[in-house]
Parts: C-alpha cells; sequence; structure tokens
C-alpha cells in the first residue's frame, strides 16, 4: 500500500524531474500527469494530488496579489513590481485587485508573505490590542 | 473634534504593528486538536500561532512544506483553508505572587470565578534549566510533615523527588500533605514574625485527573487553609492533550518565577504517566515515529527537560530554589516499564509505595527498602539525623527478621528486641492523612523510641502513646520544643530535658 509520506516522496521527484531551468515545463508537467494517471500503479491518485499540491507551491511563491482601496497609477506597480523582484530574486507575475473594503493603503501577498499596511489592518490591530 | 481626530490618529500610530510584514499559512487538514498548516514561512519553534476566531495554536513540528500546529483550546471552529498568522511570540503564561489561592488553566486564565489574574509578568513555557554555574548544592530541608519521609527519605529545597507506585496508594496523599505542612509553617512563621524563615510557595499541577478528584484536593487545600499558599494548574482529563502536555511546563514557569526572586517553591506534577500518554497522543497525531509502547523517541527528553528546571540556584542568582515532587503511577507494582524507569533516572531518588502494605495498614505504605533520596540528607537537621541515623538499617533488619519468624521457631533475646523495636518504628510512622507534624515533635518521638521509653508500651497502644504525648508536650513542654527547633541539635541540656519530659509523662500516662 502507498501511504502518504512514499506518495509525498514520489511526488516531490516528479516535480523535479518536470523542473526546465528552475520553473516547471509545461510539456513535461501535462506528460507526467497523463503517464502518471494511466499507468495503473496504486496510490496514482495520491501521488497526483501531492504533485499538483507541489505545483501549487510553486506558482503560488511565484505570484503576488496587490490589492489597494483605489487604482494605482503604472508608475506605483511598475515600482511595486520591481520592488517584488528584486526582494524574492525572480520574476513574480503580480496582479491588481481593487477592494474598497480595505479603506486606504495597500496589501500586498506573495506566497506565505502578506505586507499588510492598510487601514483595515490597522483597525483590526486597533480592535485586537483594545 | 481636532484633538479626537488627533488622539484617533495617535492611537491608530500606537496600534500599527512594528512591521507590516505578516507570514501567513492556510489549513490543509485539521483533527483531534492538531492541525497541518502549508506556508507560514520563517516560523519559529513554539510561537504561537492565531489561526482566528479567538484560537491561539503552537507550531510544534516545522517541516519542509508544513507545519504541524497543536491548537490549544476548542479547535472546532477552525476550518480548512483557514487563514493562519504568526504572532511572533512563544507561548507564555502569567507568573507572581498574583497566582497564589487561585485555580488556573494550562494558559494560566483563571478557573476559579474570582476575577481575573493579578499579574503584570509572563515567563515562557518553555525554558532551558539553569546551568551548573548557577546552581547551588543542597542545604535546605522541605519539612513534608511526614515521619517517615522526614526521618529516612529527607527532601531537599531544589531536589526531584519522584513519588511511584500502584493506584490509591496514597501518592496525591502524600503531595497534598506536604503542601499543607509548608502552608502551617509559613503561616507560622507569619504569626511569629520569624524573617529568617523561608516561606515556601506550592504549586500543584494536576495532568489528566478527573474533575471530582481535582475539586476534592482544592477543597481539602481550602479547609486546611493551604490555598493562600498555593497555585492549582488543573489540565484535567476532559481537556485536550495539547493542553494536558503543555500544563507541567505552564507550572514550571510559575514556579520559576519565585526561584529567581529569591523565593522558595515546591510544584507537584500530578501526574507525569497521564502526561505522557497524552504527549504520545499528540506526537501520534502529528505522525512522528513510534518507539517502545508507542512513545514517541523524545519522551525522555520531555521529562528531563520539565525536571532539569527544579533547582537551588546560588546566592548571585537569587538563592531560591525550586522542588519537584513528580508522581508516576505504575501498573501492577511494574517499576520496570518504559516511564518509571526514564523518571526514576532523572529524578533524585524516589519514594516507592507499596499496595501490599497500603492494605496491610501501613499509612503512608511506603517500602523502605525501595525507596531512597540521593541527595536530601545534607538538608537534615543534626537533630534528626541523630535520631533517624540507623532508622533505615534496622527497619531492614526487622522486616528480614519479621520474616524469617514467621516460622515460629524459637528467638533469641537480642532478635526478639530487635522485632519489637521494629514493630514499635512501624506503628509510630504510621500516619493519617492531611495531618502533619511539626519536625520537633518528630525528633522527641524517634529518640523516645531509639531510648527504648516505648519497649514497655504495647504495640496496640502506640498510637495512644503518641497522642498523650503530643499533647503533653505541646500543652505543658512547649519550650522543649522550641529548643530542639531552635538547636537543630540534641546537645546534653535537650536530652536532660526530654529524659526528664518522658519519665514525666510516663509516670503520668501508666
Amino acid at each position: 500500500m502507498t501511504t502518504a509520506r512514499q506518495a509525498a516522496r514520489d511526488a516531490a521527484r516528479l516535480f523535479r524531474l518536470s523542473m526546465v531551468n528552475g520553473l516547471p515545463d509545461v510539456g513535461r508537467v501535462r506528460s507526467i500527469v497523463s503517464d502518471l494517471l494511466t499507468s495503473g500503479r496504486r496510490g496514482r491518485l495520491a501521488v497526483a494530488a501531492a504533485f499538483v499540491r507541489l505545483l501549487k507551491r510553486d506558482f503560488a511563491g511565484r505570484m503576488a496579489e496587490v490589492d489597494s482601496a483605489a487604482p494605482l497609477d503604472a508608475e506605483t506597480r511598475a515600482d511595486i513590481e520591481a520592488g517584488l523582484a528584486h526582494r524574492y530574486k525572480r520574476a513574480i507575475a503580480t496582479t491588481f485587485v481593487v477592494d474598497p473594503s480595505l479603506i486606504g493603503g495597500i496589501r500586498i501577498a506573495a506566497g506565505s508573505d502578506v505586507y499588510d499596511d492598510s487601514i483595515k489592518a490597522r483597525l483590526f490591530a486597533l480592535e485586537t490590542a483594545a | 473634534m481636532t484633538t479626537l481626530v488627533q488622539e484617533i490618529e495617535e492611537r491608530l500610530a500606537g496600534a500599527k504593528v512594528d512591521s507590516v510584514w505578516q507570514s501567513v499559512g492556510v489549513v490543509r487538514e485539521i483533527g483531534d486538536g492538531v492541525a497541518r498548516v502549508e506556508g507560514l514561512r520563517e516560523v519559529m519553534l513554539n510561537e504561537m500561532l492565531d489561526l482566528g476566531h479567538g484560537v491561539t495554536g503552537i507550531a510544534l513540528s516545522l517541516e519542509e512544506s508544513e507545519v504541524g500546529v497543536i491548537i490549544l483550546g476548542d479547535h472546532t471552529a477552525v476550518e480548512e483553508g483557514g487563514e493562519v498568522r504568526g504572532t511572533g511570540r512563544l507561548l507564555q503564561v502569567p507568573v507572581g505572587k498574583g497566582l497564589l489561592g487561585r485555580v488556573v488553566n494550562t494558559l494560566g486564565q483563571p478557573l476559579d470565578g474570582k476575577g481575573p489574574i493579578a499579574s503584570d509578568t509572563s515567563y515562557p513555557v518553555e525554558k532551558i534549566a539553569p546551568g551548573i554555574m548557577r546552581r547551588k548544592p543542597i542545604s535546605q530541608p522541605v519539612q513534608t510533615g511526614i515521619m517517615a519521609i522526614d526521618a529516612m527519605i529527607p527532601i531537599g529545597r531544589g531536589q526531584r523527588e519522584l513519588i511511584i507506585g500502584d493506584r490509591s496508594t496514597g501518592k496525591t496523599t502524600i503531595c497534598v500533605d506536604a503542601i499543607i505542612s509548608q502552608a502551617r509553617l509559613n503561616s507560622a512563621a507569619e504569626a511569629a514574625g520569624d524573617t529568617n524563615y523561608r516561606p515556601l510557595y506550592c504549586i500543584y499541577v494536576a495532568v489528566g485527573q478527573k474533575q471530582s478528584t481535582i475539586a476534592q484536593i482544592i477543597s481539602v487545600l481550602e479547609e486546611a487553609g493551604a490555598m493562600p499558599y498555593t497555585i492549582v494548574l488543573a489540565a484535567p482529563a476532559a481537556d485536550s492533550a495539547t493542553s494536558q502536555y503543555l500544563a507541567p511546563f505552564s507550572g514550571a514557569a510559575m514556579g520559576e518565577w519565585f526561584m529567581d526572586h529569591g523565593m522558595d517553591a515546591l510544584i507537584v506534577y500530578d501526574d507525569l504517566s497521564k502526561h505522557a500518554v497524552a504527549y504520545r497522543q499528540v506526537s501520534l497525531v502529528l505522525k512522528r515515529p513510534s518507539g517502545r509502547e508507542a512513545y514517541p523517541g523524545d519522551v525522555f527528553y520531555l521529562h528531563s527537560r520539565l525536571l532539569e528546571r527544579a533547582a537551588r540556584v546560588g546566592e548571585k542568582c537569587g538563592n531560591g530554589s525550586l522542588t519537584a515532587l513528580p508522581i508516576i503511577e505504575t501498573q501492577g507494582g511494574d517499576v520496570s516499564a518504559y516511564i518509571p524507569t526514564n523518571v526514576i533516572s532523572i529524578t533524585d531518588g524516589q519514594i516507592y509505595l507499596e499496595t501490599d502494605l497500603f492494605y496491610q495498614g501501613t499509612r503512608p505504605a511506603i517500602s523502605v527498602g525501595l525507596s531512597v533520596s540521593r541527595v536530601g540528607s545534607a538538608a537534615q537537621s543534626k537533630a534528626m539525623k541523630q535520631v533517624a541515623g540507623q532508622l533505615k538499617g534496622e527497619l531492614a533488619q526487622f522486616r528480614e527478621l519479621a520474616a524469617f519468624a514467621q516460622f515460629g521457631s524459637e528467638l533469641d533475646a537480642a532478635t526478639q528486641g530487635k522485632i519489637d523495636r521494629g514493630k514499635r518504628i512501624v506503628e509510630l510512622f504510621n500516619q493519617p492523612q492531611h495531618r502533619p507534624m511539626r519536625v520537633e515533635l518528630q525528633v522527641a518521638l524517634l529518640w523516645a523510641v531509639q531510648n527504648g521509653y516505648l519497649d514497655k508500651v504495647p504495640v496496640e497502644r502506640i498510637k495512644e502513646f503518641q497522642a498523650r504525648f503530643t499533647e503533653y508536650v505541646t500543652a505543658s513542654r512547649a519550650d522543649l520544643l522550641a529548643n530542639i527547633g531552635a538547636q537543630a541539635t540534641l546537645n546534653d541540656p535537650i536530652v536532660a530535658e526530654l529524659k526528664a519530659a518522658l519519665d514525666q509523662f510516663l509516670t503520668m500516662w501508666a
């Protein structure tokens, strides 16, 4: 029986094989998944699920979401993108979202790092501190 | 209006977190009080985590892509996909004198309905034990008020003395008696204005105990007036395994505050077998590899790092102490099981309680042969050493001879004398629960039995003799007891006074 740990190990190996120049290659990923699903080995679904999780984590590390209360001008956007690329030493796909509930300020979420300098977060900190 | 705006602005600036950066993770799996969280980059081991809905967790295992989090409190509100934030703080509990007289849970929150805890200081729950340079040898006694212990297995301040035995052999009772004895000594010293006496504060940590048992212990302590000097930390059987696992460490943190501030404290861990079981449960749910009896590999370190925190520190570091009385429950008297052998090897001796002795009527049911105190004799008063020096040997000889005499063979006078003396000592050591005895009185009684004053008293009347003599000596010879206490040694004038008192008492009593 394939244990969860073994599945995670196999998925990590497949994930390494799917990388080209430090980035997951779309063609390799597709062929790995189709080969895996048609392989007939036991526990292939668990391995595939773990593989997808690794992919998601990798994508999440290369993506950032910038929320702001008001739309940002092109210059600020470029500044933020450059700053993120400098900090993480790689290209970060940045999406900009307007979220009026922040009241003011911006919130950047890149992977598990969250830089929250919005009025909403400050009010929340004030509420929890009181 | 402008001032109001200014005020709000100032508060907003004050409430601003030190850094806007936060490490955030996502709950991937949750169950049995343990969550697996993805993300949470740069989280620390034992860091407190905010799982939302006012739920706190602790990062207990850091893996390549996940963090194993144990949840304190109600975990039913936490959902898969929920956000988890690092707080950058290690788990802390309130400490200080404000906790005395209170019943608290693992996080130091009050359970007794007496309002919030008056404390402005917190200590981390996990802390490295005092190092070699900070320590000092044990030199002051913990007077448990139990004659068999104070005479034969003395405990010193800063010692770790294990109390081990089967279920219902009186393990908890010994500890509760020790707490009551400290409370009496503390309040007596307070009443007399004795500034030389160092009060000993007590912490009772209940791990995995029945709520009814804990309630009963609290009521006993209240009745005996011991609560003003005692903190009760309760992690009952109904609490989650995680809070049972953390409870002894929280208690140790509260005790360390007393030690660091030049005071003495006594901590009772009741009991570490259930603590090990709770830790085993947490470890298995976290999918850590299991070893002997399914306990994780670090179960020895779990108890060694806890018990190492009990210490006597030197003058430069405040001259305080933390004495630990861990309890271990054995199954069928088996001390060679995993957890008992671990804790025996960590502690500075053990008090072994036997079921057979308990049902034969010996209370406390201490097995003299198997109980030892490795460092406590250094703290025993000289007077006690003078009367109790030979006791262990004599009792061991008595047990051997008594077994031999069962065959009904004729005995010579010397052997018969030893058996008779042994029977009287055993009878004298029988002590009802929750009635600790002053150490001066113990010395007087042991001196009497060692010098043949009890040889003529029939064994059945030993308890009566003891009760009457106690009444007599406390009522009309209080100066004698005070002298023994003050001199701490049996010099000739005290011995002469003791002789006179015993002679006078025997003529009155017979």
